[in-house]
């Protein structure tokens, strides 16, 4: 599948800003809020910023930008119209969060509503995994790992950002820096499980299938339809940089997963917070790109079969 | 609405019906379906880089050609790829706009066009590769069966079939009500063991192929024995061909 850098770009940011909410949220919901009132904050406002951006550049994706506002209709049965309605939904949960921190930080009802965008901003990071998990001719996203790995990376990513504002606002960052090192450590190995699993996976299909022969004819390819690239080739039989492929997995383990768990773990310690903390949001931000990327060019999509293409 | 219709009894699924024991690989249907889609009620079906090096457009329609070998036999098969207009399109349901929709009355599954916002979602969910993007336009584009035709009153009787149906120089492709076991299409895949492509993904297809024939091909004509002349010539065969079989 063509890995276009809006949709890169949308599942990244969407997933640090609201795997920090969800940690902003769940602080609160623990009763910190009344101690740590900036850093909620300054949090919310970053999550706010992030997530926008994200799902502004998810509409550089459309053909049609400005009938955007129709997408919100189809919740029903489509996953990409409820993710719309649960990020817009995610808004307003979240600004009453932000304003019962400010007004009551101590209050029963800003723990609840703390809880809440918790749950609203992972749905809508679940809801996006399933626009993936839905579709069936694509076997390395139409499996289990795909709705937990997407809130695992929210969670893991949204951590790394979580740990830095609490380093700069309070000064130390220990306990968030040892959390997201769980997560980088988690996240890790949810990625490798999953890509154990998609190199391990049989082909949906075969050729013979797709053009209604019997499973014991061998199938080979004559003649194409047409001798350049069309739509379907570009979109569904992507192939560029595919032999990077080994190269690209190890760049995002170290990069967005192990270096992330070491320099939590240094800050974890006690040593530079600062740095390490920065450093490890960087480092995750980067390597997740990449791993973004990988999810994509090394799906492959069942009518690719049609070109003599393997699935 | 991306939900689909409840079926009503006895409404009609309208389909095409694809011989691949007959299909040349002409690729006709093809180009007779850009022909009619591109100027029908549709509109433009758009073509880029038309005279460079690397053309290309829209096509609701594409011609494959294989080599295939089974245990019965070898050969050549022409295969037309394009939207199946299936009983279970995951393309309708994933749709967040309501753009796509599959036909209660007919089953026909088509693209609103002024509501489609390009999204692209629908192209990943369609396992046969039928759908494609209008890059002009900003939408999708599908197979429309020629609902401009099939229902078309300025046209006359014999004409209100897809263009694809109506050009095909083999007859390899019949339009018809599959819902209707009495049906010309019905039987014909009764007959033929029609087959849907693709069954264990689950889409249901409404429209069939025909596989090829098995192999029918005579062995070559039965040797009358030689009849030796009679007389003492043919006495004289019959002992050389006696002593030359031993």
């Amino acid at each position: 599948m063509r890995p276009a850098a809006s949709i890169l770009l949308l599942t990244t940011l969407t997933g640090f800003a609201y795997g920090l909410l969800a940690w902003l949220g769940l602080y609160a919901a623990a009763g910190a809020a009344g101690a740590d009132r900036t850093l909620i904050l300054i949090g919310v406002g970053l999550v706010i910023v992030l997530a926008t951006a994200g799902l502004a550049t998810s509409a550089l994706h459309l053909g049609r930008r400005e009938r955007a506002w129709r997408a919100f209709s189809q919740w029903r049965s489509s996953w990409l119209s409820r993710e719309g309605v649960a990020a817009l939904f995610t808004y307003p949960v979240t600004l009453a969060f932000v304003a019962c921190v400010y007004r009551a930080p101590h209050a029963p009802l800003t723990r609840l509503l703390g809880a809440a965008a918790t749950l609203a901003g992972l749905g809508t990071v679940y809801c996006t995994a399933m626009i993936y998990g839905s579709l069936k001719p694509i076997r390395q996203w139409h499996n289990r790992h795909t709705a937990p790995d997407y809130l695992i990376f929210a969670l893991f990513s949204g951590g790394t950002l979580f740990a830095l504002l609490h380093t700069v606002v309070i000064g130390t960052g220990a306990w968030p820096a040892a959390l997201v090192a769980l997560a980088a450590a988690v996240a890790l190995l949810a990625k490798l499980a999953y890509w154990r699993h998609i190199d391990q996976q049989q082909p949906l299909a075969t050729l013979a299938s797709a053009i209604g022969m019997a499973h014991d004819t061998v199938v080979r390819p004559l003649d194409a339809p047409h001798f350049t690239e069309n739509f379907v080739l570009r979109e569904m039989g992507f192939q560029i940089a595919r032999r990077h492929g080994m190269k690209l997995r190890r760049i995002a383990l170290g990069l967005g997963f192990l270096l992330p768990l070491l320099l939590s773990l240094l800050g974890a310690a006690g040593g530079v917070p600062l740095v390490s903390s920065a450093l490890a949001v960087a480092c995750a931000a980067l390597g997740l790109l990449t791993e973004r990327w990988l999810f994509f060019a090394q799906a492959t999509h069942v009518s690719a079969l049609y070109y003599g293409r393997s699935v | 609405m991306t939900m689909l219709p409840e079926r009503a009894p006895g409404a009609r699924k309208m389909g095409l019906v694809i011989d691949l024991d007959t299909c040349v690989g002409c690729h006709a249907c093809a180009v007779n379906c850009k022909e009619w889609n591109t100027g029908g009620e549709a509109g433009i079906l758009p073509d880029y880089d038309k005279y460079g090096a690397n053309p290309d457009g829209v096509w609701f329609n594409r011609i494959h050609s294989y080599e295939t070998d089974s245990p019965q036999r070898s050969r050549t098969v022409n295969f037309p790829r394009s939207c199946l207009h299936c009983e279970n399109p995951l393309c309708v349901t994933v749709c967040p706009t309501g753009a796509s929709f599959k036909r209660a009355e007919d089953g026909i599954v088509l693209i609103n066009t002024d509501i489609c916002i390009g999204c692209k979602l629908c192209s990943w969910a369609c396992p046969y590769g039928a759908r494609e993007f209008d890059e002009d336009n900003g939408v999708m584009r599908k197979c429309t069966l020629c609902i401009d035709r099939i229902y078309n009153e300025a046209l006359p009787e014999a004409e209100r079939e897809p263009a694809c149906v109506a050009t095909c120089p083999a007859k390899a492709r019949h339009f018809g009500d599959l819902a209707d076991p009495a049906s010309p299409v019905a039987k014909l895949v009764e007959e033929r063991g029609g087959v849907d492509l693709l069954a264990e993904l689950g889409y249901r297809p409404t429209n069939k192929y025909l596989p090829p024939r098995q192999a029918q091909i005579p062995s070559g004509p039965e040797e009358t024995p030689a009849q030796p002349a009679p007389g003492v010539g043919g006495a004289l065969l019959r002992l050389l061909d006696k002593a030359l079989s031993r």
